[in-house]
């Protein structure tokens, strides 16, 4: 026996997420040890902050307050739009693709739960998106808004419309990985998502009572909370039930998962 | 405990949509043996290797793999084991040690200096050490193959289940392989499913083979060999042997002389009851009558590939 087999240690964990750590290490490396991040950095950067630019160059001059609300606006509904799109197009073959490839079956086949092998990528495909699309942007955009308009939002409420921002598109990464766990094919899965965001941009306008159970409503509360601006009374209610969906998702994907056949 | 039994399944069954891939499983692994599974493409091997790993579920019966349950004990199954699926796949944007870094991972704690070390020698014994830091997209077939020999030991696992082990391997790296599985026989036990009978009778101590979800036979390998008719020795003789033949069937310990005349020799099969007298006094008998002469003796054996054709037809069939 080697000395380094004398200096390792069987691990025991034999818990629910037994396997977990190593999982969201290797999560976290397909995002920051290739060029994944880098390329997501540059992606956003250029639609959100690139968008920014132009609307800021085009509000020159103008009244500096109303402009400022505006970049606002659109930073948290256009980049929100675009952030949503990209995070279950670059999450949708998330599960589906460890599926399908057979990648599955091989990690599975090691002491790891389902439960971790799972909870990793939603974990670590949550956090490192909303790092690279999100906060990032967020960051250059503070400094955009004091170049265009020389004001800054104010930091409180503003992060606190980026929240409703995060929990959507949370909703959005567990409804997709829960698509994946039931469908079989990258299409089905990112067209039912993306599918989702559609209704939500059309069916309120027919159907204002969507806006209670669902997140459909979410832009446009984040937009106002960031501004500054009070909240419709009743906004709890979307707020809380985005998040019980969320929950729902994940849940669902995880007794999905628990049953494939790999 | 009598034998030290690492599989153990009892009435396993697997149904995929109606479909019965696996019928009933009894089946026993003793360890510290290298234990092949043979059986035609459709027969259930990939499914009972991946019943035991908890990758699907049974449909009815159990099993247990060193006294775990493979449904309730599943993670503890998976740690004292070491995998190499058929087709192995990882992920590409790996290296080759980063992947055996990741699969270390899930069975150890400690310094990474010495998983590190761990990794190295996984990668100097499946020879890969100078392709290391390549990223796995790059790889061949065989290096993939390797990869996944690699893998599936870097635990030192107790049971190694490999399927189809040198299916995508050339003739060096199938002795590889079959190096590898001699070596760990020593400290582990080896499951393996395989089309290359060969290799089989090569290495394995216990053979069972299963066609269409049933299991039709297990044998050491000696015995499945020796075929079902006990001991038979196949002669070659030249000239009258009508006398030798008599002399030999009145024999105690001869059961059966069997007498296949050809142009200018016989070939006769004799079976016998006694092995001991038969290997000290049939040929002495047969060479003491002065009008033939043997021009060839040996006890019969059979090849593995004869004995599967006919157990697989048999049961072919039988079903009929």
């Amino acid at each position: 026996m080697t000395t380094a087999s004398l200096q390792l240690v069987a691990t025991a964990d034999r818990g629910p997420l037994a396997g977990f750590g190593n999982m969201a290490d290797k999560e976290y490396g397909s995002w920051w040890r290739t060029r994944r991040a880098l390329v997501h950095l540059v992606l956003w950067l250029v639609v959100i902050n690139g968008f920014i630019l132009l609307i800021g160059l085009d509000e020159a001059g103008g009244n500096p307050f109303s402009a400022l609300e505006e970049l606002i606006q659109i930073f948290l509904r256009v980049g929100g739009l675009f952030a949503t799109i990209g995070i279950i197009v670059s999450t949708q073959s998330s599960l589906l693709g460890e599926r399908q490839q057979g990648t599955a079956e091989w990690v599975l086949s090691k002491p790891v739960t389902r439960k971790a092998f799972v909870l990793s990528k939603l974990l670590v495909n949550g956090l490192s998106f909303t790092a690279l699309a999100v906060l990032i942007p967020t960051t250059l955009f503070f400094l955009q808004t004091l170049l265009h308009t020389y004001l800054q939002p104010s930091f409180v409420p503003f992060m606190k419309g980026l929240a409703l921002h995060v929990e959507q598109l949370v909703f959005y990464l567990a409804l997709t990985l829960a698509a994946g766990a039931f469908l079989g094919s990258r299409g089905a899965v990112s067209g039912l998502a993306i599918g989702v965001i559609f209704v939500g941009l059309i069916l309120p306008g027919f159907f204002p009572s969507l806006m209670t159970w669902t997140p459909f409503g979410l832009p446009g509360y984040s937009g106002l909370v960031a501004a500054g601006q009070p909240l419709p009374i009743l906004a709890w209610q979307p707020i809380l039930i985005t998040g019980l969906w969320t929950v729902l998702f994940v849940l669902v994907a995880l007794w999905r998962f628990e049953r494939e056949e790999l | 405990m009598a034998e030290n039994i690492v599989i153990r399944t009892q009435g396993l069954s697997k149904a995929y949509k109606g479909v019965q891939a696996l019928k009933s499983l009894d089946l026993e692994v003793p360890g510290n043996s290298i234990f092949g599974f043979l059986g035609p493409n459709g027969a259930g091997k990939t499914t009972t290797i991946k019943l035991l790993l908890g990758l699907v579920h049974p449909t009815s019966g159990s099993a247990e793999v060193f006294g775990h349950d493979i449904v309730g004990d599943t993670i503890d199954v998976r740690r004292r084991i070491g995998y190499l699926p058929q087709e192995p796949r990882y992920y590409e944007h790996m290296t080759a040690r980063e992947t055996l870094r990741f699969t270390a991972r899930f069975f150890y704690e400690g310094p990474s200096a010495a998983l590190e070390q761990r990794v190295e020698e996984t990668l100097e014994r499946v020879g890969l050490a100078d392709k290391a830091d390549r990223p796995i997209k790059g790889f061949s077939g065989g290096e993939r193959q390797r990869l996944g020999i690699g893998q599936a030991q870097v635990n030192d696992p107790d049971l190694l289940i490999l399927d189809e082990p040198a299916a995508s391997l050339d003739p060096m790296g199938r002795r590889d392989v079959l190096a590898i599985m001699e070596r760990l026989r020593e400290r582990s036990t080896v499951f393996y499913s395989t089309h290359i009978l060969d290799d089989v009778q090569r290495v394995s101590d216990t053979v069972a083979i299963l066609n269409r979800g049933e299991l039709i036979a297990k044998a050491p390998i000696e015995e499945l060999l020796a075929g079902s008719d006990g001991i038979v020795y196949s002669i070659e003789v030249k000239g009258e042997g009508s006398e030798a033949e008599k002399r030999v069937a009145d024999q105690p310990w001869v059961s059966e002389v069997r007498v296949t005349p050809d142009t200018d020799r016989s070939e006769w099969l004799v079976s016998v009851s006694d092995a001991a007298a038969a290997e000290s006094e049939l040929l002495r008998l047969l060479l003491a009558d002065e009008r033939i002469t043997v021009t060839a003796f040996g006890r019969k054996t059979y090849d593995l590939e004869d004995v599967f054709m006919n157990l697989v037809e048999e049961d072919g069939d039988d079903d009929r």
